[in-house]
């Protein structure tokens, strides 16, 4: 009988977590229904995590989630292992999430290079104090302010910033330049900056 | 100039009625930022929402008798107005005449006993809660739309893009091209009517302990559908693909199964209620 | 280098400066300031990649589960009935049920505070109603004399209303009685708690000044 994972040391821990996690796909691309639940229970919380950042709705995230898994378990027979199957998952996710922001109509990466015209944010008054950013970014308000960005500038500010893709990846991913999704990540972190401090001002006037 | 005569003799004439008639009128604006907060406590009265291009949330109060007086709160971004009742006012003399202006991102809180509660094209959420008010809800997108009612109809209209979750004791409830992510109707006894595409990939709930539930989908529609009566009738225009579960289909009372790719999820489940899925005639 | 010309390039750099770059940053405290936010914005933003936002409800495996052998991915016969919605629905009625107690429990000590029986409250948040619909259980009728205290005019629809959801939870437990393993009535009993849990409420919010 396999011991419990209770009772072995780290390193033979993970060693099995490794095996679990080769056996499952093995198992898997043999139709074994228990390897899949396996694997589902093993990468749900990374998939749906990255889901939810996406798209800030639980039941779009939940919706997007199992499209992921479902195309992963239609192609995992064609799973050589180049790369690990977390990142293989983790792309697969990504591109589920740009087809159905595509599927909506949404701008994926603005073709229009323009900034949104803002005339909310604080004006500078002659002497007031500056709002500073730098070593103390509130990381609740950063995620709001993420949900505040258009989408075009979202999606590409949460796979670069968030998730780590190149900008080479992502132009391949999203079909746009290397050099549009730079701009367009320069542009959501300037977005942000702006939404950050205008916070920040918000905050400092109330108190 | 002629134009503007006439507009100021009308307003006049207007304001005129409203003084001798007891009646107050309010006028409150606020600047706001994005995503504003506003929120209405308007116990007896209708309340209207329609969007403002500009960042700013206009407030017209029409106060029917000196019993009542409405009570403005702002606190940044986030406005809460309350009508508060004085001694002796009753639904006449408390009752309140909203009209508001917002832009469009903002988000709309309505709470009112006999409405009617109405508000259009706006992106923010709306959350609305009335006891016998009349809901009307239209053109909205990327919103989420939460609607309480006990006995009010409710009427939604244009919706797309967001959570809809609209709970009625016995008013009917009538979607006319809603789709979303998410979305969920139940009622005790009110009827349930849905005429829209079940698009978008969503999630549909419509549930009632006796009222009836007519559905209307186009031929193109692209559903996985439940629909079970316990001791109602069930009809169905469509002709269903077998689906795969474990669902108990009881003839005449119950069909499950899906209509081309099986995109969205609907679910129409009546206790006792008539359910008819109806193909849309073109 | 002035300002503009920095501002221009600076959607390229990524981390790295050339000579004139390092040079403007060195002396323009502003386009400094810039360029430690954004590179803030950036380095806290990577931790939110590793944050974990929670895990799918239950139905969302059940689904793939359906569409898997739907489509002949699994190649084993079913041990156990697949089923179309989330799976331990009895547990979540589990907790249901206190839950509604204790709603129940809150109505009681408001109607105590309002002049109302300390024992009848007690008494009923140990157990869902079983009186008959057609007969208002004291406690309810207390709440319908609380409305109609408030609101005269809504006494008659808070009755009916009150009518119409009892009548609905009783037709919802029966069911699930009957057939406790049926997911769809387990759905009906919920659906029933929440209609109401939701008089109840707006109820109270028109009663209690």
């Amino acid at each position: 009988m396999r011991p419990e994972l209770g009772d072995l040391t780290d390193a033979q821990k993970s060693k099995n977590a490794k095996l679990s996690e080769a056996e499952a796909i093995d198992r898997a691309k043999q139709g074994d229904a228990g390897a899949f639940e396996a694997l589902y229970h093993l990468h749900k919380r990374r998939v749906y995590s990255l889901c939810l950042r996406m798209t800030s709705n639980t039941a779009a995230a939940e919706d997007l989630t199992q499209e992921a898994f479902l195309q992963l378990f239609r192609k995992i027979g064609t799973f050589r292992g180049e790369s690990a199957f977390s990142t293989w998952l983790h792309r697969m996710a990504v591109n589920v999430v740009l087809m159905q922001l595509r599927k909506k109509g949404l701008p994926v990466i603005p073709l229009e290079e323009t900034l949104e015209a803002d005339d909310e944010s604080p004006k500078k008054e002659p002497g007031a104090e500056d709002i500073r950013l730098a070593g103390s970014i509130d990381r609740l308000q950063l995620k709001l302010a993420i949900q505040n960005l258009p989408p075009g500038y979202r999606t590409v500010f949460l796979l670069h910033d968030v998730e780590g893709y190149e900008h080479n990846e992502i132009a391949a991913m999203v079909g746009c330049s290397i050099g549009n999704s730079k701009s367009q990540l320069h542009k959501a972190r300037m977005k942000l900056r702006e939404l950050l401090k205008t916070n920040r001002a918000e905050k400092a006037t109330r108190s | 100039m002629y134009r503007k005569q006439v507009v100021l003799v009308a307003t006049v004439l207007v304001l005129g009625a409203v003084l001798a008639s007891g009646q107050t009128r309010k006028e409150l604006r606020y600047k706001v930022h994005r995503r504003a907060t506003i929120s209405i406590m308007n116990p007896y009265g209708p309340i209207f929402v329609k969007p403002n291009p500009n960042k700013e949330i206009v407030i017209i109060a029409i106060l029917h008798s000196d019993k009542v007086e409405i009570d403005p709160n702002q606190r940044g971004s986030r406005i809460d107005v309350v009508s508060h009742l004085l001694a002796g006012a009753d639904p006449d003399s408390g009752r309140v005449d909203y009209e508001l202006l917002v832009p469009v991102d903002a988000n709309v809180t309505l709470h009112s006993t006999t409405g009617p509660l109405h508000a259009e094209r706006l992106r923010g959420d709306v959350i609305m809660e009335g006891n016998t008010a009349n809901v009307d809800v239209r053109d909205l997108t990327e919103g989420h739309v939460h609607i309480r009612t006990l006995n009010g109809p409710v009427t939604l209209t244009n919706i797309s893009d967001g959570h809809v979750e609209v709970t009625s004791v016995s008013g009917n409830v009538a979607l006319k091209s809603v789709n979303g992510p998410f979305v969920q109707v139940s009622s005790t006894s009110g009827m349930i009517s849905y005429d829209g595409d079940f698009g978008g990939g969503g999630e549909y709930s419509l549930m009632t302990h006796t009222g009836d539930i007519l559905a209307t989908a186009p031929s193109y529609a692209s559903i996985e559908v439940v629909a079970r009566s316990e001791q109602g009738k069930v009809e169905n225009d469509f002709l269903l693909e077998p689906g795969h579960s474990s669902f108990v289909a009881r003839a005449g009372s119950a069909f499950a199964g899906t209509i081309n790719k099986a995109a969205s999820s609907v679910k129409l489940l009546s206790f006792s209620g008539k359910i008819h899925l109806k193909k849309r005639q073109n | 280098m002035t300002c503009d010309e920095f501002g221009r390039v600076l959607p390229e750099l990524e981390g790295g400066h050339n000579l004139e770059q390092r040079a403007h940053l060195r002396v323009c405290p502003s386009c400094s300031e810039l360029v430690a936010e954004l590179e803030a914005i950036s380095r806290e933003a990577r931790f939110l990649g590793l944050e974990d936002e929670g895990e799918p409800s239950p139905r969302v495996w059940n689904s793939i589960e359906i569409a898997l052998r739907q489509e002949g991915l699994v190649r084993e016969p079913l041990t156990t009935a697949v089923v179309p919605f989330p799976r331990n629905v009895g547990r979540r009625l589990t907790w249901l049920i206190p839950a509604f107690s204790a709603l129940l429990l809150i109505l009681g000590l408001l109607v105590y505070q309002n002049g109302g029986r300390r024992q009848l409250a007690e008494s009923r948040a140990s157990g869902v109603p079983a009186q008959p619909a057609s007969v208002p259980s004291v406690d309810e009728q207390q709440l319908v004399e609380l409305v109609a205290t408030g609101t005269p005019s809504l006494r008659a629809e808070f009755e009916s209303d009150l009518k119409a959801v009892d009548g609905y939870v009783r037709d919802a437990e029966e069911s699930v009685r009957s057939h406790p393993n049926d997911e769809i009535a387990q759905q009906y009993l919920m659906n029933a708690y929440e209609q109401k849990a939701m008089v109840y409420e707006m109820a109270l919010n028109r009663s209690v000044p």
